[in-house]
């Protein structure tokens, strides 16, 4: 197969990809929502590590990336346990509600 | 049909990245949670065809699986769990939403000029290419599942070991933090 994607485009797509999810972590009052742009933001990161594999010609960056899924699966694991916790708890899930540790 | 898969595979990737970054922005800026649910869905399956074009098979299946398969699933149980339909109206955003999309659009400027930089400035023809003699000895494209085992399971197995306590860790504090108080 030739050059099917630049490595410009590429790039540009992951950057595009987390930027999206930094601008929803710093704006929703949602924890669900914050998470899942933590997921997009490692994605992003994925998609670089395959690109380089691709363009470098070694498995390294794939096989981190693989890494980085399952890493990523035990976050989103231990994140939802923590937000139906703190439903229990709170009963809210708006993350500007949650300000114990506020002084 | 050779010459036509390989004119359509160049625009492929730009589709799937568009579709991407159209699922991450219906994510981060829609109502409803299952719509923004949705749209997390949409963007991982075209990561996933991202992936497909730049010839990594493997991973793109596993995206599919742990994404698409698990952690949709999961967020979808949470939010059946959790009742949001109460906060609906109390407002989308932080207060601080002013500050943090404009912290975010100077550094989205910065990376951009870099960008700009290196498609239109005097740099712009240096594009980063597979080496001919590194693309003949180890070729990742072909027989992708064993080449990412071979690295997995010999050149790199130390972080692997590392994910797997990982992972038991994670089962382990999941079901220590979300087990009820009475049990």
């Amino acid at each position: 197969m030739n050059d099917a994607a630049s490595m410009n485009s590429v790039l540009f797509i992951s950057f595009l990809l987390f930027s999206v999810g930094v601008a929803g972590v710093l704006i929703r009052r949602n924890v669900l929502i914050i998470l899942m742009c933590v997921e997009l933001m490692l994605n992003a990161a994925n998609l670089n590590l395959v690109a380089f594999a691709r363009h470098s010609g070694t498995v390294a960056g794939q096989a981190f990336a693989l890494l980085v899924m399952g890493l990523a699966a035990a976050e989103v694991t231990i994140g939802l346990a923590l937000v139906v916790a703190l439903y229990r708890k709170k009963d809210t899930i708006q993350v500007d509600q949650i300000n114990l540790l506020k002084g | 049909m050779e010459s036509f898969l390989a004119s359509i595979g160049q625009y492929m990737f730009h589709l799937f990245g568009l579709m991407a970054v159209g699922g991450a922005l219906a994510l981060v800026f829609s109502k409803n949670a299952i719509h923004s649910i949705v749209g997390f869905l949409l963007a991982m399956l075209a990561v996933a065809g991202c992936y497909l074009c730049l010839s990594a098979e493997f991973i793109a299946v596993a995206q599919l699986l742990v994404y698409a398969g698990g952690i949709v699933v999961l967020f979808l149980f949470v939010v059946m769990l959790v009742e949001m339909t109460k906060y609906k109206e109390k407002g989308l955003f932080q207060v601080q939403t002013g500050w943090a999309v404009g912290a975010v659009l100077a550094g989205a400027v910065a990376i951009i000029s870099v960008f700009w930089r290196t498609w239109f400035g005097p740099n712009a023809t240096v594009a980063l290419t597979l080496p001919p003699d590194l693309a003949r000895g180890l070729d990742v494209g072909h027989q992708n599942a064993e080449a990412v085992s071979r690295g997995i399971f010999a050149q790199y197995l130390l972080p692997f070991e590392i994910l797997s306590v990982i992972l038991l860790v994670a089962l382990v504090g999941a079901v220590v933090l979300a087990k009820t108080e009475r049990v």
